[in-house]
């Protein structure tokens, strides 16, 4: 435990007294000092705390796989990505899939497209709702991160996340989200209901999506930290807030459409709040996760 | 201005003869005055007054308040200043201070005060000396402590003045001179009384000079006769005198008093205290105290004679006024007789003065009189001249006093008879000798005079002769005279007494005072005898007639005086009818009638009791006023309701006046002659009456300083009576209570004889109780002491109790203990009973042992011999077996322990290879996790690789396709044009070709081995889209990969080194569009091969290919290269592909089954 000696004991108290986030970035690097990551702990600090914006990529891509826990194998590993990123790309580009002239986030999409076997005969094919989804998603990605190859990554693997770990449960959420927004103000939710609105409401933004092109990147990522992390409810509670926030422009609302239209695009100014908000109804409801180790 | 004028105009009506304008103009200037604060009004007012001296303004002027008296201040020093209006000033200043305004206190800071003694120094006016003089001495008592800077001005006036008096500097009239002495008399008296040591002082320093010598000896000294010696002089300093403190305690006239208390002149003395005075003055002339005393006439004199006396007297003076007015204005003297209303008026009061003080204080009076004789000197000082005569002319005196006797003496005898004729007849003849002395001359006249007037009865005549002394008279002088007189027939009396005759029994009382008042008097006579020719001259200097006229008044009271007892009361009498019955007045006749009858009022004699003094004076006073007004009365008629004062003040300007008036009137032929004589005689008579009045209003002054003094001490004898009263009420109860307090001690003797005896009682009880309590103490003191030598006894056997027990308790124990021993010891004993018996037992087995034991003995000594030496070496095995297995099992210990020791090593090493062994595994794990990691990121790269093939070959198969369907229609084109040319090239071609494919096919069904994968689509695709036409191409593919690379090349190499040789266009074409393709093609395939090794790991596979190939290789290479260079040439495809296919197959898998 010398790394706990080394921990300011105060830290324990920050909390209490309200402070958030005072000894997190050190804590961070302590966990990424280990040589073999804890996996399970990186999970539990990114699900209690908002990750530091410089160890953002990191985590992320060793939560995601990206990168194996043994830092010694980092180097190696990410060069394979990178050949494998340029692999694919040059196939791209000498099938004339992809050329220069072709965004880099549809680059992205025919890369995973073709790493997934999917890739269409023809660029010319239209885009089926799957592949929306990956767009919104690496736009939002590509404004978090620089590193292409990383971004490629990132993209690639939040989004087969999304397809097999939270395959069972993405379809859950919208129940989640009632009955949430239930306990949280039942109004509200009577409204939508009377308005007929809770069916139509952007399920597929908020949680297919996850909120990418909803929120603004600098909220979306702390979203993000959260689901990367292995929780997927934390896209309850964001909508929940959302509504809650906009509860007084929602109730005055009428129709279904209009309600529906309002949210798809909804003010960004007070995204931040929304988000930390959310946060805050999320642990109060789930409880704060607490490292198991 | 208009202002002015207007004031001007309301002045001047000030005067109007209407009373009513008269009032409302007062009011007008009251009310402007009380507005108005500048000095304007009151200099007019003042500047009116000294024009008109008008009585109005007068009165507005003296009564002027607060603010107003600076103005008034100023204006007078103004006209002190000035010489013309100086008299006036003075006399308006005299007015004004007589009046005490309350702003009297500031005279002395006023700068009119030092203006007025500077004119007192140096003005040479005698009138104006006299005036300021009287007015100066009228002001001291006002202000005692401020005169302290003046002092020596004060001293000074009165030095120059005094020496005036004898010097006569310049042109002087004598008769002011008398007037001056008078005042300055006066003077000496305030001074004296005021400040006696610093008066002294300066008196010795003054007249210590020798010029001054003379002075002192001619006036001071007489005057100095006439004053006691100050008490102040013993105790008091000069310091002391200028205390202020010491006049604050005094009020004016307290001053006044005070002054005069220490003058031995009766006219200036005051007697306050009669009783204080009496003794002295008694001391001083024993025989007249004794007289007083023993006279039983005092009482009378001073209840009847006295109180008759003096209306008698003043009312005579009256009456001879009243009758000898009108013939006196027919006849010449009558001239004279026009000043003598005034005189009259004004001689009567001085008259009165000096009648009244005589006989309103009888008791004291006499006394007085007697001594102050010396006081008659004191006016006579002050009229030193006048006096001189009566005081040298007794010895001619007698000559005509018979004569004169009968008339003039009126108004002494009004003053003396009652008293004198009374107390001794023979007093009576001494006295009227006396007053001979003036009356000789004046005698001498009357004789004349008496021819023209005898025709009237006598009292008639004696107002003509009254009127006629007055007439010839100075007022003063005459006012002094007859003061004097009237002093000096009751002093004379007695002086003449002893001069006239010793015979009368009465006088020889007086004898032993005698030589000393006869010495004095002859001293005064002396004093004054220098002076009485000369003013008597000087007097006949004036006028023809003036000198005898002069001392006719003298004539007059004596005459008066010499008057003979017995004529006297008739004359009274007869004067009394006078007065009643010509007389107008509105006096009521009764009164004047009571009064002229010598009866008192009947209330008078209640005064006496109630206060003897007082009452005396102020009965004296009413009936003067009264008779005044009556006499104003009659005289006037005019102002009834004004004061007799006022009157008074009136008459004697009037009578100026009428006399100023007569004599513009007359024209006095048969006087003509004399008519500036006459013109120089009024003047100064004119200024005599001034002075005189001047003198009068100074006398009133005292005057009412007395009357303010009486006044408080009638105030104090009434608080004294009440006090007595007062007193006696208090003795009373004070009597009431000592009886009540006698009777409380009776009953507080009682009460104590009570209680005393109960007391007693109570004591015998207290005794008995005691000796009872003795007693029981006694007793119990003895119980006490039984009781306690029992308790000792008690305690004795307690003790002894005790002891007992104890003994017992130790016999108890032993007793116990003894027990117990005898128990052990039965015990023991029966121990060594069983012992003993164990003992007997055991020896019977000793016995039985030893006997045993001997027998064994002899048993052993018989075997001992035969078993030893085998024991022994048995022994000995035993013992070296036992040895050896000894050490036997040392070793095995021994080898135990090491062994022990060896598995405990081994053990550990056991465990920390275990350790080991789980740490190695751990990090095995990790290894091979992170191998795992690595190979999962190769493993998505070669999947990633895969799907790119997979791309490719798509991308690949899609271009064959595309390329087979052109070519194949181009071919089908030129099969029609060369079909039956190439048919048997294209045979061979199709051949390989088709075995290729057939080959392909043959693989692919049993061995399903990577080769077979890839030609399986192309063969698909070939059999499928393009039949014959991609046959000679693709069987060059259908080679083994590895080797077709080569061959490929090569191939590529020399179609491409030869093109333009060999190849036609649609063949350069197609190496040339397909240069890209292919090198990727190549490469595609190798890799495919490569990967499918490593991915197999199949190695006996691709060995065997391996040796397939390597074969093949060559073969192939060189069966194939001639139709793979010729491929291209017969392109045309053979129609029966199929076939060639089968050949193809068959072709390689005979290949195959050959090699392997």
């Amino acid at each position: 435990m010398t790394e706990d000696s080394q921990r300011n004991f105060r830290s324990v108290y920050y909390e209490k007294v309200g402070f958030r986030g005072v000894e997190e970035k050190k804590s961070l690097e302590i966990l990424l000092k280990d040589d073999r990551l804890d996996i399970e702990k990186l999970c539990t600090f990114s699900q209690r705390f908002p990750l530091p914006s410089m160890y953002r990529a990191l985590v992320w891509k060793v939560l995601l796989g990206i990168l194996p826990p043994h830092h010694e194998s980092h180097a190696q590993v990410m060069l394979y990505r990178k050949e494998q990123y340029c692999d694919v790309l040059h196939a791209l580009k000498v099938v004339r899939c992809v050329t220069e002239a072709t965004p880099q986030v549809e680059v992205y999409l025919r890369m995973y497209q073709l790493e997934s076997g999917k890739l269409p005969r023809s660029p010319s094919f239209p885009l089926e709702p799957e592949d929306e989804v990956f767009l919104a998603i690496a736009k939002a990605v590509e404004e978090m991160v620089e590193d292409s190859v990383d971004c490629y990554w990132i993209i690639r693997c939040f989004v087969n996340q999304l397809n097999n770990k939270y395959r069972e449960s993405l379809p859950q959420l919208p129940k989640a989200f009632e009955q949430y927004l239930n306990l949280e103000d039942s109004r509200l939710l009577s409204h939508l209901k009377t308005c007929s609105a809770l069916s139509k409401l952007p399920y597929d933004l908020w949680f297919k999506r996850c909120f990418a092109g909803c929120l603004p990147e600098s909220s979306l990522q702390r979203v993000w930290d959260k689901v990367v992390s292995g929780s997927c409810k934390i896209l309850v509670f964001v909508a929940v807030e959302i509504l809650l926030t906009f509860k007084i422009k929602v109730m005055a609302l009428n129709s279904a459409e209009k309600i529906t239209k309002f949210l798809e695009n909804i003010p960004q100014d007070s995204s931040d709040a929304i988000v930390s908000k959310a946060i805050d109804l999320w642990h109060k409801h789930c409880g704060t996760p607490v490292h198991s180790a | 201005m208009a202002q002015q004028a207007n004031i001007g105009e309301l002045v001047s009506m000030l005067d109007s003869p209407v009373l009513s304008v008269r009032d409302d103009v007062t009011a007008v200037f009251k009310e402007n005055l009380n507005s108005d604060r500048g000095p304007m009004l009151v200099n007019t007012l003042v500047d009116y007054y000294l024009e008109t001296s008008s009585q109005p303004v007068l009165h507005i002027l003296t009564t002027l308040q607060e603010p107003h008296d600076k103005h008034l201040l100023d204006k007078m020093n103004d006209c002190v200043g000035r010489a013309a209006s100086r008299l006036p000033a003075l006399s308006l200043l005299g007015h004004v201070i007589r009046l005490q305004p309350p702003w009297k206190h500031k005279l002395s800071q006023a700068p009119l005060l030092p203006s007025l003694l500077k004119c007192l120094k140096v003005d040479t006016d005698v009138i104006v000396l006299t005036t300021g003089v009287l007015v100066l001495i009228t002001m001291l008592p006002m202000i005692p402590q401020s005169g302290k800077q003046h002092l020596h001005d004060f001293f000074d006036i009165f030095g120059r003045l005094s020496s005036w008096c004898l010097k006569k500097p310049g042109h002087v009239t004598e008769i002011y001179l008398v007037h001056l002495h008078a005042s300055v008399y006066a003077l000496f008296h305030r001074l004296y009384g005021m400040y006696p040591c610093n008066f002294v002082s300066f008196l010795r320093s003054h007249y210590s000079m020798k010029e001054n010598l003379d002075t002192f000896e001619e006036v001071v000294r007489p005057m100095m006769e006439h004053v006691r010696i100050h008490p102040e002089l013993v105790t008091g300093s000069k310091d002391h005198e200028l205390d202020p403190r010491r006049w604050k305690r005094l009020e004016t006239h307290d001053v006044v008093i005070e002054c005069a208390k220490i003058s031995l002149d009766p006219t200036e003395a005051s007697y306050e205290d009669g009783d204080s005075v009496s003794p002295q003055v008694s001391a001083h002339f024993p025989h007249r105290a004794a007289d007083v005393a023993a006279s039983p006439y005092v009482d009378t004199q001073n209840s009847c004679g006295s109180a008759t006396s003096t209306p008698y007297s003043s009312s005579r003076l009256t009456l001879l006024n009243t009758p000898g007015q009108p013939p006196q204005t027919l006849s010449p003297p009558s001239t004279r007789l026009l000043t003598e209303p005034p005189q009259a008026t004004l001689w009567s009061p001085s008259m009165v003065c000096g009648m009244t003080t005589p006989p309103t204080s009888p008791g004291n009076v006499p006394p007085d009189l007697s001594h102050p004789y010396s006081k008659v000197f004191g006016p006579t000082g002050g009229k030193g001249t006048p006096l001189g005569t009566p005081a040298t002319s007794p010895p001619p005196a007698p000559l005509c006093h018979p004569d004169d006797y009968v008339h003039p003496s009126v108004l002494q005898a009004t003053a003396t008879p009652p008293r004198k004729e009374e107390r001794t007849d023979s007093a009576r003849p001494g006295l009227h000798r006396q007053h001979h002395l003036p009356n000789d001359r004046g005698l001498e006249e009357l004789s004349g005079s008496k021819g023209s007037v005898t025709l009237s009865d006598l009292p008639g005549f004696l107002g003509d002769l009254a009127s006629e002394e007055d007439s010839v008279e100075k007022d003063k002088e005459e006012a002094a005279i007859s003061k004097e007189l009237s002093e000096i027939t009751t002093a004379d009396a007695e002086l003449l007494v002893p001069r006239g005759g010793f015979d009368s029994p009465f006088y020889r009382d007086s004898l032993p005072g005698c030589p000393r008042k006869t010495h004095s008097a002859a001293s005064v006579a002396h004093g004054t005898s220098v002076n009485p020719e000369p003013l008597n001259s000087s007097l006949d200097k004036l006028g023809p007639d003036a000198p005898k006229q002069a001392f006719t008044p003298i004539d007059l009271p004596c005459g008066g005086t010499s008057e003979s007892p017995a004529g006297n009361r008739e004359r009274q009498a007869s004067l009394e009818t006078n007065i009643l019955t010509p007389s107008p007045c509105k006096i009521p006749p009764q009164r004047g009638v009571g009064l002229g009858s010598g009866q008192p009022p009947p209330y008078e004699h209640l005064f006496e009791v109630a206060l003897p003094k007082t009452a005396h004076h102020f009965v004296c006073k009413k009936t003067k006023e009264l008779l005044k007004k009556a006499k104003g009365n009659a005289e006037e008629d005019r102002a009834p309701s004004t004061s007799p004062v006022e009157i008074l003040d009136r008459l004697i300007q009037q009578g100026a006046d009428a006399h100023s008036k007569e004599l513009n009137r007359l024209s006095l032929p048969s006087k003509s002659v004399d008519w500036t004589h006459f013109g120089d005689e009024i003047r100064t008579l004119r200024n005599q009456l001034l002075l005189l009045h001047n003198q009068l209003l100074y006398e009133r002054f005292k005057r009412q300083q007395h009357a303010l003094r009486n006044r408080r001490l009638l105030r104090r004898v009434t608080r004294a009576a009440a006090l007595e009263e007062h007193n006696a009420a208090m003795k009373d109860q004070l009597k009431l209570q000592e009886k009540d307090i006698q009777i409380w001690k009776v009953s507080l003797q009682k009460e104590q004889a009570r209680n005393s005896q109960l007391q007693e009682q109570r004591d015998t009880m207290v005794t008995q109780l005691h000796s009872q309590i003795r007693q029981l103490q006694h007793d119990r003191e003895e119980f006490y002491n039984q009781s306690q030598e029992l308790q000792t006894k008690l305690e004795d056997c307690r003790n002894m109790i005790a002891e007992l027990r104890l003994e017992l308790k130790k016999a108890n124990s032993k007793v116990c203990h003894t027990e117990l021993l005898l128990s052990q010891v039965s015990q023991k004993l029966s121990n060594s009973e069983s012992v003993q018996q164990q003992m007997e037992f055991l020896n019977r087995q000793l016995l039985v042992l030893g006997e045993v034991n001997e027998l064994y003995l002899e048993q052993l000594q018989n075997k001992h011999s035969d078993t030893t030496k085998e024991v022994e070496m048995m022994k000995a095995a035993y013992r070296k077996e036992l040895e050896k297995n000894r050490s036997h099992v040392l070793q095995q210990n021994q080898r135990l322990d090491t062994s022990q020791k060896r598995i405990l090593e081994l053990e550990s090493h056991l465990a920390k290879k275990d350790h080991l062994l789980l740490e190695q595994k751990k990090y095995l794990e990790d290894v091979k996790l992170q191998a795992r990691g690595q190979l999962q990121a190769a493993e998505s790269r070669y999947e990633a690789q895969k799907r790119i093939t997979r791309v490719f070959e798509l991308e690949i198969l899609d271009l064959y396709g595309r390329l087979e369907k052109d070519s194949l229609l181009k071919k089908l084109e030129e099969e029609k044009a060369e079909a039956a040319e190439a048919a048997e090239e294209r045979f061979a071609c199709c051949k390989d070709g088709c075995s290729d494919s057939v080959t392909g096919h043959n693989e692919e069904a049993p061995g399903h081995n990577g080769e077979t994968k890839p030609p399986r689509p192309a063969g698909v695709r070939g059999g499928g889209g393009s039949r014959g036409g991609g046959s000679g191409e693709l069987s060059t593919p259908e080679k083994p990969p590895s080797q077709r690379a080569g061959p490929f090349g090569s191939r590529w190499e020399t179609t491409t080194g030869e093109p333009a040789t060999s190849i036609p266009t649609t063949v350069g074409s197609l190496p040339s569009s397909k240069s890209f393709l292919g090198r990727k093609a190549r490469e595609l395939f190798r890799n495919k091969s490569e990967s499918q090794c490593d991915e197999d790991s199949v190695t006996i596979s691709s060995l065997s290919e391996t040796l397939k190939t390597e074969p093949g290789k060559d073969p192939g290479a060189e069966g194939k290269a001639p139709p793979s260079l010729d491929g291209p040439h017969p392109s045309p495809p053979t129609p029966d592909s199929v076939g060639q296919l089968h050949i193809m197959d068959y072709n390689e898998t005979h290949h195959e089954h050959s090699e392997g």
